[in-house]
């Protein structure tokens, strides 16, 4: 068992991990179509942030520099914990236009808690050369980033590749060559579906640093319990945005439904605050509540998550139930526990 | 019925004859390393000779041990093999026979180097290049592989420059490509798959950017000469390859024996240096060789054939036997219990066939053992053949 709690000690006071920071869109588009959560899911006080859709946006970034915060401009309050990433994954077909310390620079002017540096992602349609030239690359900007970081919020470094040799020897290289506070995986979304690949890399990364290990963009519902049960301690999502821009309803242990599979019924089969109260018709009318519920849904699944480890239930017991419904999940977390009994 | 079989752990006592156990192979198959060569001077010269000469040259150099079955072809083979694995400047392999043609001779040889040697070898090229790259100073394969491990080193700084090198090394970019994929796990057996011509499916060759399938005996040459010259780039001396049975290329279509042939002719001429093999093979089917295939056995040159034995050379090998187990060993006791009378009987009975006269001498001093025979005699022995 590899999942554990820790305690971030950051800026803005402690942050309890395993954690989850919603992905805002502030900056990516004409305006941020986040609905409010912060206040309302208690343990969602955090978010994942671009830093370099922010600045490139130009009203915003003015007003920024001119004084007003980011959590101002989020309409969150000031305590809300914000990781802020490099917005490398935008560097997957764009140049890179930016530097290690420009980054920096942005992300303490937005006083990002958390910061991760610049990087830029593989694909699995990359000639192997191509990708390694980009590991390389982002292995030289987490160590700039090393160089110039004052120490305000903690680094993470992050971290490619497809192979477990590649990630356990540039967690290593960074350990020895660069001050972190953790690392943080990248290029996982391009093969999220090959399970099995994803589960080998998590777990080399684990093995190879006992600190925090955050994994970028794999925080949906169905990769949630097995990144718990891998070990990792945060991840990120947007999953419950761009699930309910497809009108899709999350439910924890089964997935995602479209709405208009289930039109018929009344109430919806969960009591958050949106859908104990709300009957079908008016979630179905209205994004906001959709997307606010879809978060619940994804707190729900880390709730009970920790429930089943606090109460000392059998947690492999839980996730062979919670996987059994479908075959390729199934399979996924069959792989992990194998792997995980190697490891023990 | 109960007491059909008699089954013990019980060890047959040998004592009376001042040994610990019966110093014979049961079974007349020659030992993967066998510890004893007594044989036949002029066989042993000439091997030394050959072996040496590449040694000490680099130049290649290839001979045939020609003798009838089981007068200690294999032996001989298996154990110069063993007298050559203790050396770290050379790589030996053993083919156990030739197959179908040059690709199970290839497929053979890689794979009785075996996985981890191989993947020995990637992690010693990806030493020499780190070396040469970064500042640290890995030593062997071990050595290489803690320092990526512990991360002194970045794999993506060295993997594509080992790739590329390799690539001029070898002037086989495929063959690079799996020997660096040898280093990661999620690739290896595929690597090794490939590497070993057992083939591989393609979208498995496409993840590791291979190009080619290795599948005939124009790829196994040039996968064999690429793994040469990556030796040699490592600094090694070479390369040895013992082909045993080699008289079954004769079962071969006289198409395939002639491809067989052309294609070890093509490899010795690409591998004027580093590379040394040596030939098992029935008499009869050589002079076949050298009448029909001139441009093959010229390139071989060198023949040597084993006898059958005398009875001096039978006196020999028993003692060498017997002394492996003698109890008292600063007292030489020469062939007891067996008489020489008895020795000469039984290589009468073989005609001098090595392993025959092993597998007998064996029964017959169990037999006397159990007998409690004090001497082996010409007369008991005669009732016991
Ligand atoms: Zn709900």
């Amino acid at each position: 068992m590899l999942y554990r709690r820790r305690k971030l000690d950051l800026p803005r006071g402690e942050l309890d991990t395993p954690v989850l920071f919603p992905v805002r869109n502030i900056g990516k588009r004409s305006s941020d179509n986040t609905p409010t959560y912060v206040g309302t899911i208690p343990e969602f006080s955090a978010a994942m942030i671009n830093a370099r859709s922010i600045r490139n946006r130009d009203p915003m970034w003015q007003r920024i520099s001119n004084g007003v915060t980011l959590r101002e401009e989020m309409d969150v309050p000031e305590d809300t914990i914000v990781f802020a990433d490099s917005g490398g994954f935008d560097f997957a077909n764009e140049e890179v236009d930016t530097t290690p310390a420009k980054t920096l620079d942005t992300q303490s002017q937005l006083d990002a808690d958390i910061l991760g540096t610049v990087d830029i992602p593989l694909s699995r349609e990359n000639r192997a050369a191509e990708n390694q030239r980009r590991i390389d690359q982002s292995i030289e900007y987490a160590l700039k980033a090393s160089d110039h970081h004052d120490g305000v919020g903690l680094l993470f470094a992050s971290v490619h590749g497809y192979d477990p040799e590649t990630i356990r020897n540039n967690i290593q290289y960074l350990e020895k060559n660069g001050e972190f506070d953790g690392y943080a995986l990248g290029s996982m979304v391009p093969i999220r579906t090959d399970y099995k690949k994803i589960t080998k890399l998590i777990l080399s990364a684990r093995n190879a640093t006992d600190k925090h290990l955050h994994v970028y963009g794999l925080g949906g519902l169905v990769y949630q319990p097995l990144l718990l049960y891998l070990g990792v301690d945060s991840f990120d999502s947007s999953a419950f945005i761009r699930s309910a821009g497809n009108r899709n309803y999350l439910i924890p242990g089964f997935g995602g439904e479209e709405i208009r599979n289930i039109e018929e019924l009344d109430r919806l089969p969960c009591p958050c605050p949106v859908c104990g109260q709300k009957e079908l018709d008016e979630i179905r009318e209205d994004r906001t509540a959709l997307t606010q519920h879809n978060l619940w849904a994804l707190a729900t699944e880390l709730r009970r998550f920790r429930y089943v480890a606090e109460s000392g239930r059998d947690i492999e017991e839980y996730l062979d139930l919670r996987f059994s419904g479908n075959e390729v999940t199934k399979r996924a977390y069959e792989t992990a526990k194998q792997q995980m009994r190697r490891l023990t | 019925m109960s007491d059909a079989f008699t089954i013990t752990d019980e060890q047959q006592d040998y004592s009376q004859y001042d040994l610990e156990a019966n110093p014979f192979p049961y079974s007349p198959v020659p030992a993967e390393d066998p510890e004893i060569y007594c044989g036949q001077q002029h066989v042993s010269d000439k091997i030394s000779s050959t072996v040496s000469s590449m040694l000490s040259t680099g130049k290649s150099k290839h001979l045939v041990v020609t003798g009838k079955y089981g007068n200690g072809k294999s032996h001989t083979l298996k154990y110069t093999r063993s007298l050559l694995r203790g050396r770290d400047d050379v790589v030996v392999g053993y083919v156990a026979q030739p197959g179908e043609g040059f690709l199970d001779i290839y497929h053979e040889f890689v794979y009785d180097l075996g996985f981890n040697r191989l993947q020995e070898l990637a992690y010693e090229f990806l030493a020499s290049v780190a070396r040469d790259v970064t500042d640290t100073n890995p030593i062997g394969a071990s050595g290489m592989e803690s320092l990526i491990d512990e991360g002194d080193v970045l794999l993506s700084e060295i993997v594509p420059e080992s790739i590329r090198r390799l690539s001029d090394v070898t002037k086989f970019a495929d063959f690079a490509r799996a020997i660096i994929h040898m280093v990661y796990e999620d690739t290896n057996l595929y690597a090794w798959q490939w590497l070993t011509a057992e083939g591989i499916r393609y979208e498995q060759r496409k993840e590791m950017e291979i190009h080619s399938a290795l599948d005939d005996d124009t790829m196994g040459v040039r996968a064999f000469t690429a793994l040469k010259n990556m030796l040699l780039e490592l600094g090694y001396t070479g390369i040895f390859v013992f082909v045993d049975e080699f008289e079954s290329i004769a079962r071969l279509s006289p198409k395939d024996e002639q491809a067989t042939l052309n294609s070890i002719r093509h490899l010795m001429d690409q591998n004027s240096s580093g590379l040394c093999m040596l030939f098992g093979c029935a008499p009869e089917v050589w002079q076949d060789v050298m009448s029909e295939y001139h441009a093959f056995s010229e390139r071989i040159g060198e023949e040597v054939a084993l006898k059958p034995l005398t009875s001096e050379n039978l006196y020999e090998l028993v003692r060498d036997y017997l002394d492996q187990e003698r109890v008292s060993s600063t007292e030489n006791e020469g062939i007891d219990p067996f008489s020489e009378e008895a020795l000469d009987l039984i290589l009468q009975t073989s005609q001098g066939n090595i392993r025959q006269v092993l597998s007998m001498c064996s029964r017959i001093l169990d037999d006397a053992a159990k007998s409690q025979e004090n001497k082996i005699t010409v007369a008991w022995a005669e009732g016991k053949i």
